[in-house]
Parts: structure tokens; sequence; C-alpha cells
């Protein structure tokens, strides 16, 4: 079992990981203050959580181009129901998680019933569900939302900001519920070979139609913590959210093809994007670099694991020495 | 060139040819050569090295020693191209084919005949197709698009291709794996006739009897080692299995007498709006039934019916005397019925599960508590089932997808061992695999027919259904033209019968229990 934990898929990313963690402590002796790395964490949040409804889609052999658009529509919800409906916040991130899973639901059934390709359908709820989210909110933001909001999300235990225990738990829950349930195997199974399922008796729209309600339900609470953090709910918020997303899954080493792929590895994805980011703040690099950068990362992860064999090859022959050349 | 006329240098000549990967030695010291005008097949197990030794020729390897000649010079084929420009074509299993695009742009892919400038001689693209085309006696349209071709027809444009290169050496890589008797008695035709007009044919087939209607030599190869080349003349079909086995296979077929019992499966005039037109018959608990036909009677479309694939539209399904709805391949697992599909790639294996994960797919139930899964029990059914079924332990931990033919579709089966069914389809079980691991698939069938689990076997290797069966059902046009025990039948009169040249006996159809007595 520990074994299997520890697999070469998760291995790559956390070395990965560690490498960019020891260069941005050597560019900044900032980075490891433990106010930057609340920092961090809080940064990355969002992002991870809805790394988590993108991997088990992608896994499955689909795609969500939607989770910022999801979470536009979740911030500006919650905002409305609280502040200009008075409802109890409690219920309100309650109704926008609901709200949430709804949309994802919306995404599975046009890709999975009504046959319409993931990558397109997703691609008309990405503007679908803006939309929608300017015209609940006239297309302003909404300001100081309540007092009441903030500390549930922004509070800390034993120093720790609580947002890290959200994103730890939702990983650990995620990685037990792929590993050891029913639902989680079959999604493998679906993104492994579609047809293989179906003469095993899979349900393969059933198990699609559960991932894009995941990552609609994901998207969600990523819109709740932003809401949160920034008191404020809007239709702006989570622009290119889908594009962190899905890189953060594909650093992770999962295949678009579907059927490969590790949550934990996802988690590393997505904190070796917000480190990065992080290092370059630190150092004052404009946000168009960063940009720049995130694209040549993306690149880098899936351009490794696609040479990997070549570039051992090389390194063997490199390291070869004249004897073992065989010749009989 | 120099033609040498009376006293002909072979075209093509390997003098000890090596290759490794790595550790393992694919070929090694391999001398055979290939004549103008000669069938030459070529045979072995999965592994023994006859692909890397196409692949060799092809230009797709370079030997790691020894030397290829072509009419008497040396010459290294270091890319596929220069291959091409040697004269060589090699017609894979799966085609390389655009299925998008027409047969004549398909011909002519890479090489379009140009007007001028830029623009493609669609006049000249088209004739000369159809040219090629006729010369193999087909009368397909050169706008014709390729995926709507048939197998046998897609693979004429692979030769059409083949030939319109000039290409003197043909290598046919198991040529007849997906053709019906017909289309393989026209390749084979084809085939003879190609060599006629001086063409070096390379054949490769696991079907020893076609390689014995077809070739002119035949060269064994075994753990990438050269048997022997013999002319057909000094050779049978036994001596060419004991020398790609290495042991003597006692019985080709090891098939075990039935004790059949009660009616297991019982289905009533069939029909779905896929293929199937009136099928009727029963399958009793320990009885093996083929179905014999042609590709394309419907045999693979009655499979797909009793396993929920195919909506049924009328017809009745009974399972030891309950009737039973077949509405989804769920619902068949839930009854007891398991396939083994035909196309175990497309359709039976997760390349990204290893060997007890793939099995334990067909019923994730016994391996389950409420959802959870029992990792640990998970495996131990998986090692068990990989040691009854002689698959090899590499499969506890590597992706299917490294696994021989054989040792894939082993998985295939045991997940169906795995999951307890009482009535097995098995369809073209052992297609492209090795003599060893379709005696561990006669095995299997044996013993579970002994259990009591009812068979359905679906073959296009007649003398295999003729074998493992105890009962054939004739499909032929969709429907079940009559049940008869195997043992009076014959390949010929299977055939005879399945194409409508001869009726059925009109004797009254023994029952199962005594068609083995």
């Amino acid at each position: 079992m520990r074994q299997r934990l520890l697999s070469s898929t998760v291995i790559g990313p956390l070395v990965a990981l560690i490498l960019v963690v020891f260069v941005v402590s050597l560019t900044t002796d900032r980075f490891l203050l433990p106010q930057n790395l609340s920092n961090v964490t809080l940064q990355v949040s969002s992002v991870a959580i809805a790394a988590i409804g993108a991997t088990l889609v992608i896994l499955a052999g689909g795609i969500d181009l939607s989770p910022g658009s999801v979470l536009a529509l979740s911030s500006s919800t919650l905002a409305i129901l609280i502040k200009n409906l008075g409802w109890p916040v409690e219920i309100a991130i309650f109704a926008t998680l609901v709200l949430g899973a709804l949309l994802g639901l919306g995404n599975g059934v046009l890709s999975t019933y009504l046959r319409i390709p993931s990558f397109v359908a997703t691609l008309a709820t990405l503007t679908i569900y803006r939309g929608l989210a300017f015209l609940i909110t006239g297309g302003t933001p909404i300001f100081s939302i309540s007092p009441k909001l903030r500390p549930i999300f922004y509070g800390s235990f034993l120093g720790v900001p609580l947002p890290f225990y959200y994103v730890v738990a939702a990983f650990v829950l995620t990685g037990l519920f792929l590993r050891y349930t029913v639902p989680g195997r079959a999604i493998y199974a679906v993104g492994g070979n579609e047809s293989a399922a179906r003469f095993s008796g899979i349900k393969v729209n059933r198990t699609r139609l559960l991932t894009f309600m995941i990552a609609g339900l994901t998207a969600a609470a990523a819109g709740v913590l932003t809401t949160a953090r920034l008191d404020s709910g809007s239709p702006n918020y989570g622009v290119g959210l889908e594009l962190q997303a899905i890189a953060a899954a594909v650093i992770g080493g999962a295949s678009l093809a579907g059927g490969l792929g590790n949550i934990v590895a996802t988690l590393f994805g997505a904190l070796i994007v917000a480190v990065v980011q992080n290092g370059l703040n630190l150092n004052a690099v404009q946000a168009s670099w960063q940009q720049v950068t995130l694209g040549t990362i993306i690149i880098l992860a899936v351009g490794l694991d696609m040479w990997r064999n070549d570039l051992s090859e090389a390194l063997r022959r490199l390291f070869r020495r004249p004897g073992q050349k065989g010749s009989t | 060139m120099t033609d040498a006329g009376a006293a002909p240098q072979p075209l093509w000549r390997l003098e000890g040819v090596t290759k490794r990967f790595f550790a393992v030695r694919a070929l090694s010291g391999v001398d055979v050569s290939f004549r103008r005008g000669e069938v030459h097949a070529l045979v072995g197990e999965n592994g023994s090295g006859k692909s890397t030794l196409v692949k060799c020729l092809a230009g797709v390897h370079q030997p790691d020693e020894g030397a290829l000649y072509h009419e008497g010079s040396r010459v290294t084929l270091g890319h596929p191209l220069e291959a091409r420009a040697h004269g060589v074509a090699t017609i894979f299993q799966e085609f390389s084919l655009v299925p998008t695009l027409s047969v004549a742009e398909n011909v002519f892919l890479g090489r379009q005949p140009l007007m001028r400038g830029p623009w493609i001689d669609w006049q000249a693209m088209r004739a000369e197709t159809r040219r090629v085309l006729g010369e193999l006696g087909a009368k397909t349209d050169p706008d014709a698009i390729v995926r709507h071709l048939s197998v046998a027809d897609q693979q004429l444009v692979e030769i059409a291709k083949a030939i319109s290169l000039n290409s003197v050496l043909l290598i046919l890589d198991e040529p007849t794996a997906a053709l019906g008797l017909h289309e393989t008695d026209r390749l084979l035709e084809l085939v003879r006739g190609l060599a006629k007009q001086g063409k070096a044919i390379l054949y490769i087939s696991h079907r020893i009897n076609e390689v014995f209607r077809v070739a002119d030599r035949i060269t064994v190869l075994k753990d990438g080692k050269l048997v022997a080349t013999e002319e057909v003349a000094a050779l049978d079909m036994d001596k060419v299995v004991r020398m790609m086995v290495g042991r003597d296979i006692e019985q080709h077929y090891p098939k075990l007498p039935a004790t059949t019992g009660r009616v297991r499966l019982a289905i009533r005039d069939l029909r779905t709006e896929r293929g199937v037109r009136g099928a009727t018959f029963e399958v009793h608990a320990g009885e093996v039934l083929g179905l014999g036909g042609m590709v394309g009677a419907g045999r693979t479309e009655i499979a797909r019916a009793l396993f929920g694939i195919d909506p049924i539209v009328s017809g009745s399904v009974e399972l030891d005397g309950a009737p039973l709805s077949v509405h989804s391949p769920n619902a068949a697992i839930e009854a007891g019925i398991g396939l083994v599909p035909e196309n175990r790639k497309a359709d039976g294996l997760f390349f990204n599960f290893e060997a007890p994960r793939n099995i334990t797919t067909s019923k994730w139930s016994r391996v389950t508590r409420g959802p959870i899964f029992d990792l640990k029990r998970e495996r131990e059914l998986g090692r068990s089932l990989v040691t009854t079924l002689n698959i090899t332990p590499t499969a506890m931990d590597a992706s299917v997808g490294f696994l021989s033919g054989g040792n894939q579709q082993k998985v295939v089966i045991a997940r169906w061992l795995y999951a307890e069914a009482k009535v097995l389809i098995l369809d073209e079980p052992t297609q492209g695999i090795d003599v060893g691991a379709k005696l561990d698939v006669y095995g299997v069938i044996n013993d579970l027919a002994a259990r009591g689990v009812a068979i359905i076997l679906i073959s296009s290797d007649y003398p295999e259904l003729l074998a493992m069966s105890d009962r054939i059902a004739i499909v032929s046009g969709g429907a079940v033209l009559g049940v008869v025990p195997a043992a009076q039948m014959d390949e010929h009169r299977l055939i005879a019968i399945a194409s409508g040249a001869e009726a059925l006996p009109t004797q009254p159809i023994p029952a199962a229990g005594s068609a083995t007595a």
C-alpha cells in the first residue's frame, strides 16, 4: 500500500516541488518567512480546491473549461443571498455549494446524455455561467457582504490558516474516494477505456456526470473561499481559473486522454504553480512575465514526461562505460 | 538492375541478423532469403521474433549484427522510406490508411500526382487507382471513403497502394485475421497471383492451414532463432507446429467430452435492429455450443444481444428456466452471463490497470464491502487467477499494455472466471494469439464446461470451432439455420451449409447429451 502511495507518478511532481521551493528560497530570503508561507497557502487554496474537480473530470476522459465562471456565479450568488436577501451565512454557503453542483450537473448532462463533447459543452457554459453572474449582479461587485464571513475561513488553528486544513482534508478525502470506493474506481475505468467499461457493466454516463458535479461543487467551494477572503462577490472573479486548475492536474501528471493521474500529484502541481508565482512576486517580476512562466512550466512538466525515455536513453549513452557496448 | 536469369539471385538475403532490445535478443543470427515469384511464409509463436525480422526489412529497426543483401549487394535500411525505395511494402494487421480520405487519396498518400504548381491531378489519380484495383480484381470506387469499406476492401486498398509504389517485396502480417472465408480465399488467390507476376511475398500468419495453402516455402522462428526454412512439400502441419512449439503437442484441440446437464440458456426467435433476425437455440450446462458461419453472418451480433449491448426487439431469453431481460450489460452480468469480446483491445482491456484491477471490473461486489474496496482481497483473488490461467506474473504489477496478446486474452477470460459466470460467450477467443496461449484458452474452456458453465463459442477458425464444440449452431443472415452435433460436421459441410450451398440434414436434431456419446 505504502509503496503504491509513493509511486513514481507522485515522486516526479514532489521532486519538482522541492526543487522549485529550493530555487525560490535561494532567490529571496523572504520566501520562508511564516507570513509569506501563510500567504502562499491562502493564494493556493482556491486553485487547489478547483483542481480537484478538474482532475476528476480529466480522469474520466472529459475536460471542464467552466470552473472560473462557476466561481464567479457562486461568488455573486453568495453575496446576493447574504447581503440583499439577508440569508444566514451558513445556509447561504450551503445553497451556493448546491448551486455549484447543479451547474456541474448541467455540464455533465450536456456532455453525456446530450452527447455534446465536454470541451464544447463547457466552452459554452464558460460564457453562459459568467453571463448569468453579470446578469444577477447588474455587473457590479458587491462589497462588505458580512463581517461573519471572513472569520469562518480566515481564522487560524495552531498558527496555521484554516484554508490549509480545508485543502488537506479535501485532497485526503478525494484520494480515499478514488482509491477505495466503487465510483472512484469507475472514474478510472471509464477514462481508461470507455467501451471496455461499458462491456463490464459500468454506467459510463452516470460516472462522468458525477465527475462534472464534483467539479461544479469544488469550483463553487473555491468561489466561497475567494468571496470570504475578499468579503465581496463579483462576476469578474475566477477569470483564468480553468487554466490554473487544468495546469495543476497536468503538471501533476494527469493524462488528458483519461484514466491516468493522481490526486496527490495534482496538489503538488497546484503548489508548484503557486510557489513559482509567489517567488516571482517576491522578486518583483511583473505580472506579464508570470503568465509566460506558467505556460513554460506546463510545457516543461508535460514535455519531461513525454521525453522521459529519450532523456534516460541519452543519459545512459552519456554514462555508458566504453567496454559495455555489446559485441560478441 | 542485373537480372541473373537462370540462376537467380535471391531478391533479399538476410545474413546472421541479430537484434537486441536491452538485454533481450529478439533475433539472433537469422539467415533467410526471399525470392521473386515466391510466397514465403514466416511462422512462429508470439515473441519468436517475426515482427522484429519484418521491422528490420521495413527499415524500422536496424540489425545490431549481420547484414541485408538486396539482389546480391549489401544495403542498410536506416529508415522506412529507404526500405520503400528498395521496393519493400509492409501491410500490417492494423492498416496504415487514413479512414476519412478516399481510396485514391490513400493510394497516393504523400505523392499525389500534380498538374501544374500545387494542383492535384485528380483525374490521373482516379484512373491509376482504378487500374491498380482492377489488376487486383477489385471493383472498389476510387472515390469511396475508406472508413465505409469492409475490412477486406480496406486491405485491398493497402495492397493496391503497395503495388502502385512498384513494391517487389510485399510483407503481409496476419492478413486474414479479420477476413471471412470467401474473402480469405480471394486473398490467398490474389497472393498467389502476385507471386506469379514476379513479386516476392512474405506471408505471416498464425493459421497454419492457410500457410500450407499459399506458401512455397516456410520459415519457422523460435525464440529469435531460425528453426528451419523448408519447401512446403517437405513439411506437414504437425511438423510445423512441433517446430514452432519446440515440444510435441499430442492434441491440437484437447477437447474433453462434455457431461451436459439441463438447459441453461434458451433463446427463441431473437431479433435486434443490428443484424439478428430470428435466432433460436439452447445451451446446456457444461456444453460448448459453437456458432458457425461466415464473418458478417450475425454471430457477433447474437453475442451482443445476449450481453445487453444491442437492444432486443423481439424474442425471448430464458436462463435456468426463468425469463430474463438483458437490457444492459449490467443486467446480463448480474444474471450470470459473460462476454469475451471479439476486439479485446477496444472492448476488453483497461490499459491503465494491471491484471487484478482488469479482472475485477466485471463484478466489483466480490471485492468490496459496501462501496469500499478491499484492495488486499482484490490482489489475492487476482493473483490466484493469474496463477490458475498461467498468466505471466508480470501482469500483477505491469499495465496489461505490456503483455503479449495471449496473456491479454487470458486476463479478459479471467474476468468471467472471477465473476463466476453461468453462461460465457467467447467471441474469437484465440484470434492472433500464439499456440501456447491457445492451449491455455482451450484448457479454460474445458475447465469451465466441467464446472457446468454453458459456453457459446464463436470462431472463424473452423477446425478449432469443430473440435472444441459439442454442437454447432449454423448462423446465416442473422438467423440460426439449425443446430447439429459437432461430430457430424466437418469443415467442408459447415462452410457449404453456412454459405447456402448445401441444405441442413433433415434428420431430427439429437439432444445435446447424446451428441458426444
